[in-house]
């Protein structure tokens, strides 16, 4: 009988797991002051953010394959993308997310990029192998595979706006979600 | 302790520990094919599988993407029981599906449609090997490697004799240290 049992129990366990697996998340209690946030105003709003908890909602138009652990939500156009990356308590950025408008919950971060950082990435991008972790992750169709001469393009560009900034750094903003919510 | 008792205890090891690694294996060497190939490119995504079809479809009559556009191109590809939303860019709407999206080129009308399949199993097969879960599941999957590792050892003292490690066995474990460390040497 337990002979019997065995196979046909991990087989159960295996189809439990594989329907039962997903991403949605609950909202958890919102604190007094946390912010709302929009994608189309985001660029306005978020200098006033940082470090601070967010709420915002967009739909999600693209995912990074590697791991799901990033995606970039939008409102109605593509011209403003908003980076979004999961927190501890996230597993994964299902790719099934894809189109669907979300609600995150999360505290909105800041990256800053200078002359110095500028220069590793380059270092980093004419070695041969890839590395994911560096740079910058616009959320633009086909970004993830970028070639080399591109993303040389994109540093050059950012070594452009740093000069025409005036400042000593540019501030990319993105949210760190503690959970969100698949609104459909 | 005789070397026959060693012995037993060594393959009781290797047999106990063996069929307690096999479902681990299983997941990180199937999981670890797919991760293999889509790093190498052959795969679009680990979790899903993904295959495009071109087709042309019409422009909007007044130049404008909107929802009634988007409906008439998902008459046409017969996908509007699985319309999620859409979005619209410089030159282009993307309509995205429930499992997949249409990108419109709009000055053109030329249009790319991304069909995807969940690969059932697989997917979570993936999300382990990538520990997204963390927590306890990092110290599971550590004893599973101490364990792969006390399976290789124990593995090597299992047969005595021409086919043990002291015969045919020691050539071959030599050439599974040597084909890597060959790759290494010639690729890095």
């Amino acid at each position: 009988m337990t002979k019997k049992l065995v196979p046909l129990l991990i087989v159960i366990l295996f189809a439990l797991v594989s329907c039962n697996l997903g991403t949605k998340g609950t909202a958890d209690t919102i604190n007094n002051d946390t912010t709302l946030l929009a994608v189309l105003t985001f660029d306005k709003q978020a200098d006033s953010c940082i470090d601070k908890p967010v709420i915002i909602e967009g739909t999600v138009l693209h995912l990074c394959k590697h791991g799901g652990k990033r995606m970039f939500l939008v409102d109605g156009t593509d011209s403003i993308r908003i980076e979004v990356t999961a927190g501890p308590k996230i597993i994964k950025f299902d790719d099934a997310l894809v189109g669907s408008r979300v609600r995150v919950y999360g505290t909105l971060k800041e990256e800053r990029i200078d002359a110095k950082y500028l220069n590793e990435w380059e270092a980093e991008v004419v070695k041969p192998e890839e590395n994911h972790s560096v740079g910058i992750h616009t959320g633009a169709k086909g970004h993830e595979d970028q070639g080399v001469q591109e993303k040389l393009d994109q540093i050059n560009g950012m070594r452009e706006d740093l000069r025409n900034s005036g400042k000593d750094h540019l501030s990319f903003f993105s949210i760190e979600a503690d959970n969100f919510i698949d609104l459909k | 302790m005789q070397i026959k008792t060693l012995r037993r205890w060594n393959n009781v090891l290797h047999r106990d520990i063996g069929y307690l690694c096999i479902g681990m294996t299983l997941i990180y060497s199937i999981s670890g094919i797919v991760l293999n190939h889509f790093k190498s490119g052959d795969f679009q995504h680990p979790d899903y599988g993904k295959s495009y079809s071109d087709l042309k479809v019409p422009l909007p009559k007044d130049g404008k993407a909107d929802l009634t556009y988007v409906y008439s191109v998902l008459d046409q590809v017969k996908e509007k029981d699985h319309y999620k939303s859409f979005i619209t860019g410089d030159g282009y709407v993307q309509i995205f599906l429930t499992r997949g999206y249409v990108y419109v080129d709009l000055n053109t009308g030329e249009a790319e449609m991304e069909r995807k399949t969940t690969r059932y199993g697989i997917k979570e097969m993936n999300l382990l090997h990538y520990n997204n879960l963390k927590k306890l599941y990092t110290w599971f999957s550590d004893l599973y490697a101490v364990g792969l590792i006390l399976v290789s050892i124990t593995g090597l003292f299992v047969l005595r004799g021409r086919n043990g490690i002291l015969g045919r066995g020691a050539w071959l474990t030599a050439i599974g240290i040597i084909l890597p460390a060959l790759f290494l040497l010639f690729y890095t």
